[in-house]
């Protein structure tokens, strides 16, 4: 299989990056690990004539810690150091659990937070659980930094709110009440499997009462999606099996799932029921596992 | 200053293979699966699927396990790269390579240079694996021959060289 | 009971490392794509991407303009003859002539300096087509309103067989309980991690060709024909291979076309397919539609069997006829019958041709009769196990539909699964959700007859030991595709011969330097062309006997061979080096040879088709499996399996154990995961390793092979088949499990777990069984 040809551009900065690719428009892609763009450009599903490579901001590959501000992970991060990053699996292994649920070791090296994100597939898994940790983005562009909801990130498959010359640069997860949150995956295979359904859950429990609860479904719309009404028969009730297995049910019912090879709409509403009421347990019980 | 290559043209590439230095000219188009079997000779990393689904052509890049179908020639520049080829030292075999021949973990054989640096790749961060690492660790790795059982005993028994 | 074996074998039976296994692990094999010949281009083929469209005009003139680019064909450049590998059904040719009939079909081609340059020909090929309606669901294939795919099969049909033994319709009024159902099989394919390639050369009125091949002889033999040269103008060799399990036994347009494109620019020609090229060219499993009505007495005992089928062919016939009676063939082998009906039609559609995968034909027939059979144990309140002990077939017997069976310990294997998976402890026992069930199968030991006419021999061998006598290599054309036949044939040349492992080399699967051979394909070469090795080794050692009581001064029959010393029996100080023996051999009496070949008895029947089934010997299996079911998702996982096999002799325990695991994992794909599917237009949705799902080493059960204690008098030391047999008791045998842990039958492959959570939200109510 070929690549179809492009003319490759390696910035050394971020400015400069942000520069060429308002220069380019819609003519030019940015190349971070690859994994995605350079399948979608052998299967002729994409065929840019300029590719702007991140490979020399190094800035953009740690994950931190900062006071008052949250864990900040750079969008460079591959989901191998996501899985491994000691920050994160003190604070929010749910996070490193759903980067070790993607794909396999070799796309794990490579692939990035920011490409899973960017590339706005709706079974990606890093979405879900991070909307559900209430995660915010900072984009870079031609006109400064701006620092958005990740909720409010996606517009549909393959879109987002990134405008011409902007470049997603970090994913912060802020300080948060929260005691507990969890991504659950189904996949047909146990490794390099894409998800047929995957639900994230993240909860604030008090004394046995769900104060706060958010819950995010992934492959089941065009965008990763808030099962809002399940979260409203969590918030301000005593948690108990009826009341999570209502809000399995409730979010089946929000869910917004198509018939393609992978699943039916019935049958993925099914999952979107058993992985909900799966996920909230284990956030409710396990912490941030 | 943006570095530019243009379409069509050749650009030199330095990477370390083996341990040996190489500057090949490639194409911008060219990832570095291309490199390593056609320009350098390379032929154990091999090509199954071309689109990362495989493990086949699995190299170590910088220690790291990476589908070199998936990783462009140029973004491996000044990176040191390991094949199947630079397991071997003056003409010893690595621990991983004599514990699959001694466990006939090899069948058809097209997986397992994939298959041996994923162990590598495995044994460097994980001296000590269990079974479930094991099978983590070559989860990106399809053999059609084995149904793997062989293959992971291959690698605990050069895990359990490690002492 | 076994034979009893007398003698201790000195090279045979022990685990010796592969002889490639070197190679194999430092990255040196070199595979066909791997080869780089001087002068090389490559080669590409623009494939069509409707189902079933006429050519109306093909403009290369673009292509043929791009610099770098040597050569364009189309189907009026190549020849126009019609190739298949059954020989009752030519209708394959190098490229398309008048119509496509599959996405995916071979179109035109380009040879250019290198691989981008030759796809950016390819996209510089305008083709005109109209489009026609195509046939995707086998089950209508046969309807009037049908559009016809290939002129000379009406109604689409590529073959109709109908098989009557004894009286079924009698056998059946006079059952006890009688069963109808309907099982619906998959479109599996093979995934060889290798993908087809082959390297042309044309040179001087000769064709060589490296290929990726299971067969060198017959990709010889057809190329030959097709091109219409001798067949000793074209010389094929075998590289490593990387894997085939029935995909590579014909030859692909790798080599059709890339033979095609050598003639044409008088340049090597090296042509790989990429993935989803393997999933159009295909050859995999048939999905077969089967409905089976089996009539049993009280007691359990089969009584009579009705199987119709129809299974889908899909674009050309390939070895597609062989498949068809494979599938009714080997039903009457693992159970005795009398009475047997076999009704089966194998129709075209405009989807990837079918032919031989693994198992060939069998695997889902066998799903469908193991999973009834469970059924029927269960309407009688028997035991699974209990039922087929009844049934099962017993040594040196002959099925209803003439096959020869000679050593039998399918109840051993019964016996053995049963008690090393603690069934009678677990079954119907354990906690909801969680099951155990037993499949079972028997497989040929190489065909009976060979794929076309011909009265060759089916192997052949020739040793040759070296002037100095201190090592000997062995020619044979046999086909090592990673199961290892090299190494187990090199076992066989040092025990016949009386030598060690180590001294012998061996040179294979070239058909200009190794005698013939018929290549890998019904589990024949250990059988085959061991026979073939162990007489020509045999030859070797009566020589050097002869020459060394001469030396020795004693009687022939007193002189003995093990491990290179050549001796006189009870007289330990008269002996001599083995070298030393076939050196003087050598300065005495020139060249020291042997050489042996196998053609099997005369087998079989004498009605239609009564050649397929045929073979010298058959192995049995017995598989238990135990499954862990989420019921919320429908998600099985398979824990365990156990797989007890009568394979006769053992040559060598971990290839052996190794050629059960692996096939048992290809059965579990299968039963599992594995299918093609197609869009409306008849264009694979899947035909690529992220979305045609081989189980990972993360999915895979833990499996226990064992072996019962077998001879085989058939084969050569006793052995026979193991390489196919294990992928045959699976899908039922997990079909079962499942049944058992909630109580739901599933009757449509894959398991996948949608189907299985569709099945448990349709049952009333749960039975445990």
């Amino acid at each position: 299989m070929i690549i179809p040809e492009f003319e490759y551009l390696s910035p050394q900065t971020l400015p400069e990056a942000c520069a060429l690719l308002a220069q380019y428009g819609d003519s030019a892609k940015v190349l971070a690990g690859g994994s995605d763009l350079l399948v979608k450009m052998k299967d002729g599903l994409m065929q840019p004539a300029y590719l702007v490579s991140l490979k020399n901001l190094d800035t953009l590959k740690a994950i931190r810690y900062q006071e008052r501000t949250g864990v900040i992970i750079g969008a460079l991060a591959t989901h191998n150091e996501v899985m491994t990053n000691s920050i994160l699996q003190e604070k929010y292994r749910s996070v490193c659990e759903a980067a070790h649920s993607m794909a396999a070791d070799q796309i794990r090296n490579i692939g990035t937070a920011g490409g899973n994100l960017v590339n706005a597939v709706p079974s990606a898994d890093l979405p879900p659980i991070l909307i559900a940790l209430d995660a915010k983005v900072r984009i870079v562009g031609p006109n400064g930094e701006k620092t958005v909801a990740l909720e409010e990130f996606f517009l549909g498959p393959g879109k987002t709110i990134l405008g011409n010359g902007e470049i997603l640069t970090e994913i912060i997860i802020p300080d948060q009440p929260t005691t507990g949150s969890n991504y659950i995956k189904f996949g047909l295979r146990r490794a390099g499997a894409l998800a047929v359904a995957g639900v994230a859950s993240s909860v604030t429990v008090s004394q046995g009462t769900c104060q706060d609860a958010r819950i995010v479904l992934g492959a089941v719309a065009p965008t990763p999606l808030r099962a809002r009404q399940a979260e409203n028969v969590l918030r301000g009730n005593k948690i108990s099996q009826e009341l999570i297995d209502e809000a399995g049910k409730v979010a089946a019912e929000e869910s917004k799932p198509i018939t393609d090879i992978r699943g039916s709409i019935e049958y993925r509403r099914n999952l979107v029921n058993v992985l909900t009421r799966r996920s909230l347990k284990a956030a409710i019980e396990k912490g941030h596992v | 200053m943006v570095t530019v290559m243009k379409k069509g043209k050749l650009h030199v590439v330095n990477v370390t293979v083996n341990g040996r230095e190489h500057a090949a000219l490639v194409k911008a188009n060219a990832t570095l699966l291309d490199l390593l079997r056609e320009e350098l000779d390379y032929t154990g990393t091999k090509k199954g699927c071309e689109l990362g689904d495989c493990g086949a052509c699995t190299v170590l890049m910088d220690g790291k396990s990476v589908n070199s179908c998936l990783v462009l020639a140029v973004e491996a520049d000044g990176r040191s790269i390991t094949t199947i080829e630079g397991l071997e030292k003056d003409g010893k075999l690595d621990r991983l390579q004599e514990e699959f021949i001694n466990h006939t973990a090899v069948q058809c054989g097209y997986c397992t240079p994939g298959m041996i640096l994923s162990g590598k790749a495995l044994l460097a961060r994980n001296p000590h694996p269990t079974e479930r690492d094991v099978r983590e660790a070559i989860g990106g790795n399809i053999c059609r021959c084995t149904g793997y059982v062989r293959i992971v005993k291959a690698i605990l028994a050069a895990a359990e060289a490690n002492g | 009971m076994s034979q009893a074996i007398t003698k201790e074998f000195s090279v045979i039976g022990k685990s010796v490392p592969k002889i490639d296994a070197r190679e194999k692990v430092t990255g040196r094999a070199k595979y066909t794509g791997d080869l780089k010949v001087p002068g090389m281009l490559i080669g590409k083929i623009l494939r069509s991407p409707h189902a079933h469209a006429r050519i109306l005009n093909i403009d290369t003139s673009k292509a043929k303009q791009l610099q770098g680019v040597e050569a364009v064909i189309t189907g009026k450049d190549v020849p126009s003859t019609f190739y298949g590998i059954s020989p009752a059904r030519y209708d394959e040719t190098i490229l398309a002539i008048e119509k496509v009939l599959q996405v995916g079909d071979k179109v035109a081609a380009v040879a250019a300096v290198d691989e981008e340059t030759a796809v950016k020909a390819l996209n510089l090929i305008e083709v005109e087509y109209e489009v026609l309606p195509a046939v995707l669901d086998p089950l209508r294939a046969m309807d009037e309103e049908q559009p016809q795919i290939h002129p000379q099969y009406e109604r689409n049909i590529s073959v109709e067989i109908h098989q009557n033994f004894g009286d079924v319709e009698k056998a059946l009024r006079e059952s006890h309980v009688v069963r109808t159902d309907y099982f619906h099989g998959n479109r599996a394919t093979h995934v060889p991690m290798e993908p087809h390639a082959a390297i042309s050369k044309w040179e001087n009125g000769k064709l060589t060709i490296w290929s990726s091949t299971q067969s060198p002889h017959y990709f010889q033999y057809h190329i030959a024909r097709v091109f219409g040269l001798k067949m000793g103008d074209v010389r094929v060799i075998k590289t490593f291979v990387g894997g085939g399990f029935g995909g590579k036994l014909e030859p692909s347009a790798a080599e059709y076309v890339g033979a095609a494109l050598a003639m044409k620019t008088g340049r090597p020609v090296r042509i790989v397919f990429d993935r989803k090229e393997v999933f159009f060219h295909n050859r995999g499993r048939h999905a077969q539609h089967i409905e089976l009505t089996t009539g049993v007495s009280k007691e359990g005992k089969i009584l009579g069997v009705h199987g119709k089928y129809i299974i889908d062919g899909g674009s050309y016939t390939s070895l597609g006829i062989a498949s068809a009676y494979y599938a009714g063939a080997m039903l009457p082998l693992i159970y005795e019958f009398d009475h047997f009906k076999f009704d089966c039609f194998r129709v075209h559609t405009n989807l990837p041709s079918c032919a031989a995968q693994r198992g060939h034909g069998v695997p889902q027939p066998r799903f469908a009769f193991e999973s009834q059979l469970d059924m029927i144990a269960k309407d009688l309140g028997m035991d699974p196990i209990a039922i087929r002990k009844v049934n099962a077939r017993r040594p040196n017997t002959t099925t209803l539909n003439d096959l020869k069976v000679n050593s039998c310990e399918f109840t051993a294997c019964l016996d053995k699964a049963k008690e090393i998976s603690g069934w009678a402890t677990k079954k119907g026992k354990l906690p909801t959700g969680q099951g155990i069930g037993i499949g079972c199968g028997g497989f040929l030991t190489g065909a009976g007859y060979p794929i076309y006419r011909t009265r060759l021999p089916h192997a052949s061998a020739v040793i040759k030991v070296s002037e100095q006598g201190d090592t000997v290599t062995l020619y044979i054309g046999a086909v090592d595709i990673g199961q290892g036949s090299d190494t187990i044939l090199a076992q066989m040349a040092a025990e016949a011969i009386g030598i060690n492992y180590e001294d012998v080399r061996i040179m294979s699967a070239d058909t200009e330097t190794t005698p013939h051979d018929f290549g890998a394909y019904a589990s024949r070469q250990t059988l085959m062309s061991g026979h073939a090795v162990k007489e020509a080794g045999d030859e070797i050692r009566r020589q050097i006997l002869e020459l060394a009581a001469e030396m020795l001064e004693a009687n022939v029959a007193d002189i003995d061979i093990d491990r290179r010393v050549v001796f006189v029996k009870g007289s330990p100080d008269k002996m001599l080096a083995f070298e030393n023996v076939a050196n003087e051999f050598f300065i005495r009496k020139g060249p020291l040879v042997g050489k042996g070949s196998y053609t099997p008895p005369k087998l079989g029947g004498k009605f239609k088709g009564a050649a397929v089934g045929t073979s010298p010997a058959y192995s049995f299996a017995a598989q238990i499996s135990q499954v862990e079911v989420d019921e919320e998702t429908g998600q099985v996982m398979v824990t365990d399996v156990w797989d007890v096999h009568d394979c006769g002799t053992v040559i060598n325990p971990s290839l052996l154990h190794a050629q059960v695991e692996g096939a048992l994992f290809m059965g579990m794909g299968e039963a599992m995961y594995e299918q093609v599917v197609f869009d409306d237009k008849g264009k694979p949705l899947n035909a690529n390793l992220a979305e045609y799902r081989v189980p990972t080493a993360l999915d895979v059960p833990h499996v226990t092979s064992e072996l019962v204690d077998s001879y085989e008098p058939a084969g050569p030391w006793g052995v026979k088949e193991v390489g196919e047999g294990a992928t045959l008791p699976t899908m039922g045998c997990y079909a079962n499990a499942i049944y058992d842990a909630i109580g739901v039958r599933m009757y449509d492959l894959p398991l996948t777990p949608e189907k299985v959570w569709k099945a448990i939200q349709g049952r009333k109510k749960a039975t445990r069984g």
